[in-house]
C-alpha cells in the first residue's frame, strides 16, 4: 500500500462460496468506496485456501518459530557432518582410552565424552542426521499407508472396511514396545540398521492416520461438491484424488508433525533399551544411551547436549503442528 | 447397567483370548529363543541344549505350546493331548481332568529364566510398581489439575504461559534423559539423594523379603524415611515428565466448561467469582478428566518401563524388560494377559464412573 501512489485495498474472498467475505462483507466495502467517490482503487483478490493457511500460519509466533528451529536444524543436519564428518572406525586417540571425557572448551564447545574420546558437538551434528532422518521417513512411510489404508476404507466402505478396520483394532490393541521390540530382534544382526528402525516405526505408526483419514473420507464423501462431481460422471480416481484428498490434507498435515515428534523421542527410547541404532551411526538416541555407562564420571555435557537436541525438536515440530491446526481452522481468522 | 456391564465383559474375553493369541505367535515367531543364552556358553553341551528345549516342551509346535500355556492341552502328553491323565479334557479342574497346567487352571507356569512360579512373581514385582507408580500418579493428577485450573481461570496470563511452556517441555522430553540428567546431578555431583533402587542395601534387607518386614516392623521410620528417599527421584521423572498432557487436558476441559450458559447464568445471577468457578465450572470440567484419570489406572500395574530401568525400580516394568532381554515367555506372556486384564476393567471402570458421576449419560 505504501510504494503504491494508487493506495489498494485487497480483500480475501471466501473460496469456498466465490463470493465476497460475507462476515466483513467485502463486497460493500467496494461498493461503498464506489459511492463515495474514493480515490483508492479496491481490488477482489481470491485467496486460495493455501494462501489463507499461510497467512493465518504467518501470524502465528510459535509456529514461525518452530519452522525456523527446523530450517536452522536441517540444515545443521545437512552441513554438519561434512564439516565434522564421524567414522566409527576412527578412533581419535587410538592408545588412550579415558575414564573422563573433557568437559565443554573453545575447541570443543560441546565437550569430549569419556572412553572413546569422540568430540559431542560432532556427535550431535551426525545423529541429527540419522535422527532427523528417521523421523522424518517413518512419518512419511507412515501417513503414507495410514492415508492409502484410509482411503480405501473410507471410500469404499462395506466389507473392504470391516477388514481393514479390523486390522487395524487388532494392530492398536497390541503392546507397542513389544511387537517394535520383538521386531527389532527380527534385524539383530543387520549392522547398518537405520533402514530397519525406520520401516518398524513406519509400519506402526499408520494406524492412527488411517482411522483419521476414513473418518474423513466418510464425511468428505456425502459432501455436495462429491455428488457433483460424480454426478457428471467423474472417474472414482479422480473424485479421491481431486475431490477428497486435497480437502483431507490439514488433519493428515497436523497428524504427520505429531508422529514425527513421536517416532524421534521413540527411536530415543528404543535405543535406551538396547534395540536401536547401532553405534555406526550416531543417533540422539544412541549417544545418550552410551552416556549411560559414564555416569559416575559426572561427564554432564555427554548427554546434555543430545537431550536438549531432542527436546528442540520436538518442540519446533509441535510448535508447526499447533500453528497447522489453528492455520486450516475455519474458526480462525487469519 | 447390570446387564451393560456383563455385556462388555463377556465381549472382552473373545479380545483377550485374540491378544494372548497374537501375542504368543509374534513372541515365539522371534529369532532366538530361551535357550540361546547357551550358546556363547562351552560349558553347556548339545545334550544338555536339547534336553532344557525339550523340557520346557519349546520344541513342540507353536499351537501346541500356546494350548499347554492356555491349558487346553496336557503337557504330559504327546502332540495335541487335549484330555487329562483322567480321560477328561484336560481344561476341567483339576479333580475331574487331573490336570493343573495353564490359564484355565489359573497357573502362569514357571519362569523359564528362574524356575519361579509366574504368579507370585509378578505379584513380587507388583507392590514396588504399585508404590511408585501410585505416588507419581497421585501427585501428578493433583498437581495436574490444580495448573489446568489456574491456567484456564487466568488464561493468557503469565502463569498460563509458563504452564504452558512447562507443558511442552514435559512433553518433549525423552523419559530417560531426564532420568540421567537426575542421576548426573545427585548422583554423581550434590550426593544428597540415593540414584538407585528401592531401599539402601547396607542397612536393609531386600524390599519385600521376610526379614525386611521384620525390618520395617521394628524401626519404620526409618524404614520409610529409607523408601521415601529413595521414591524422591523416579517419582519426580514420571510427574514432570506426565503431568504435560494432563494439565492441557484439565485446562481445555475447564475452558469449555467456563463458556458454558449455566456459568455466564451464575455469574449473571451475581454468584461471587470463587463460587462460580469451583462450583458450577470445576465440577463439570472434571468430568472427562475422571475418565482420563480411569484410562490412567492400569498404570499403577504396569509401572514404567524407563524409569524403572534407570533407577534400578524392581517393578513389573523392569520385569518385562529383563522378559523381553532373556525371552522368559511365561514371564511375559503373564504380564501381558494380567496388563490385557487390567486396561479392560480400567476401560470398563472409567465408563462406569463417567455414568455415575454425570447423571445425564445413560447405558
Amino acid at each position: 500500500m505504501k510504494e503504491d501512489t494508487h493506495p489498494s485495498v485487497v480483500v480475501p474472498v471466501s473460496p469456498v462460496t466465490g463470493s465476497a467475505d460475507p462476515i466483513t462483507g467485502s463486497a460493500d466495502i467496494a461498493r461503498r468506496a464506489e459511492e463515495a467517490g474514493a480515490d483508492y482503487e479496491v481490488t477482489l483478490k481470491s485467496l486460495t485456501q493455501w494462501e489463507l493457511a499461510w497467512r493465518k500460519f504467518r501470524n502465528h509466533r510459535l509456529a514461525l518459530l518452530g519452522l525456523g528451529i527446523l530450517a536452522v536444524l536441517t540444515l545443521a543436519a545437512l552441513i554438519g557432518p561434512i564439516l565434522m564428518p564421524f567414522d566409527f572406525a576412527s578412533i581419535p586417540q587410538p592408545d588412550v582410552y579415558v575414564n573422563n571425557g573433557r568437559s565443554p572448551s573453545i575447541a570443543h564447545p560441546f565437550g569430549e565424552t569419556g572412553g572413546l574420546q569422540r568430540d559431542v558437538l560432532m556427535l550431535v551434528l551426525n545423529g541429527a542426521r540419522t535422527s532427523l532422518f528417521i523421523g522424518f521417513s517413518s512419518m512419511l512411510i507412515g501417513v503414507g499407508l495410514g492415508t492409502v489404508v484410509g482411503s480405501l476404507a473410507g471410500y469404499l466402505g462395506g466389507f473392504i472396511d470391516n477388514i481393514l478396520m479390523r486390522v487395524v483394532d487388532v494392530m492398536l490393541s497390541l503392546p507397542l514396545l513389544f511387537v517394535i521390540l520383538v521386531a527389532a530382534r527380527f534385524f539383530a544382526n543387520v549392522k547398518d540398521n537405520v533402514w530397519t528402525i525406520v520401516l518398524i516405526f513406519g509400519l506402526f505408526s499408520w494406524m492412527g492416520v488411517s482411522r483419521l483419514v476414513r473418518g474423513l473420507f466418510l464425511s468428505i464423501r456425502e459432501r455436495e461438491f462429491v455428488e457433483a462431481a460424480r454426478a457428471v460422471g467423474v472417474r472414482d480416481r479422480r473424485i479421491i484424488f481431486r475431490h477428497i484428498l486435497p480437502n483431507a490434507l490439514s488433519p493428515i498435515l497436523v497428524a504427520a508433525t505429531l508422529i514425527v515428534a513421536g517416532n524421534i523421542i521413540g527411536e530415543a527410547f528404543v535405543s535406551f533399551l538396547g534395540y536401536g541404532v547401532n553405534p555406526v551411526n550416531p543417533t540422539w538416541g544412541n549417544i545418550l544411551t552410551n552416556a549411560l555407562a559414564f555416569i559416575p564420571n559426572g561427564n554432564w555435557w555427554w548427554p546434555l547436549f543430545p537431550g536438549l537436541a531432542i527436546i528442540l525438536t520436538v518442540l519446533a515440530v509441535n510448535f508447526v503442528g499447533d500453528g497447522l491446526r489453528d492455520a486450516f481452522d475455519p474458526r480462525t481468522r487469519a | 447397567m447390570a446387564k451393560y456391564v456383563i455385556r462388555r465383559l463377556v465381549q472382552a474375553i473373545p479380545v483377550l483370548i485374540g491378544i494372548t493369541i497374537v501375542t504368543y505367535s509374534i513372541m515365539l515367531a522371534a529369532p532366538g529363543g530361551p535357550a540361546s543364552r547357551f550358546a556363547s556358553n562351552p560349558r553347556i553341551t548339545n545334550v544338555q541344549r536339547v534336553a532344557f528345549i525339550k523340557a520346557w516342551g519349546l520344541d513342540q509346535p507353536v499351537p501346541i505350546q500356546y494350548c499347554r500355556w492356555l491349558g487346553l492341552c496336557n503337557p504330559d502328553g504327546e502332540g495335541l493331548a487335549l484330555l487329562g491323565p483322567t480321560g477328561w479334557p484336560n481344561f476341567l479342574p483339576e479333580g475331574i481332568s487331573g490336570s493343573t497346567n495353564g490359564l484355565l487352571h489359573g497357573d502362569f507356569g514357571y519362569s523359564i529364566d528362574s524356575g519361579e512360579p509366574v504368579g507370585p512373581r509378578i505379584a513380587r514385582a507388583a507392590l514396588p510398581t504399585l508404590i511408585l507408580a501410585g505416588f507419581a500418579l497421585t501427585i501428578w493428577v493433583t498437581v495436574a489439575i490444580l495448573i489446568g485450573v489456574v491456567a484456564a481461570v487466568k488464561r493468557y496470563s503469565k502463569f498460563d504461559s509458563a504452564a504452558t511452556v512447562f507443558a511442552y517441555a514435559g512433553y518433549a522430553m525423552p523419559t530417560f534423559w531426564l532420568g540421567i540428567m537426575l542421576i548426573y546431578l545427585f548422583g554423581a555431583h550434590l550426593k544428597v539423594l540415593p540414584v538407585s533402587g528401592m531401599i539402601d542395601t547396607r542397612a536393609s534387607p531386600p524390599f519385600g523379603s521376610d526379614a525386611y518386614w521384620a525390618y520395617f516392623g521394628q524401626t519404620p521410620v526409618t524404614a520409610l524415611i529409607d523408601l521415601g528417599r529413595h521414591l524422591i527421584l523416579p517419582v519426580f521423572t514420571l510427574v514432570v515428565v506426565n503431568i504435560a498432557g494432563d494439565s492441557r487436558f484439565v485446562r481445555a476441559s475447564m475452558l469449555e466448561s467456563l463458556s458454558q450458559d449455566y456459568v455466564r447464568t451464575a455469574k449473571a445471577k451475581g454468584l461471587p467469582g470463587r463460587v462460580v468457578t469451583f462450583k458450577h465450572a470445576l465440577r463439570n470440567a472434571l468430568l472427562p478428566v475422571v475418565t482420563n484419570v480411569g484410562l490412567e489406572i492400569p498404570f499403577l500395574f504396569t509401572g514404567a518401563i524407563v524409569t524403572e530401568s534407570i533407577f534400578s525400580w524392581p517393578g513389573v516394568g523392569r520385569l518385562y524388560i529383563d522378559g523381553i532381554r532373556n525371552f522368559d515367555y511365561t514371564i511375559l506372556m503373564g504380564i501381558l494377559f494380567v496388563t490385557a486384564i487390567v486396561v479392560v476393567a480400567a476401560n470398563l471402570l472409567a465408563d462406569i464412573l463417567y455414568a455415575v458421576i454425570d447423571p445425564r449419560i445413560k447405558y
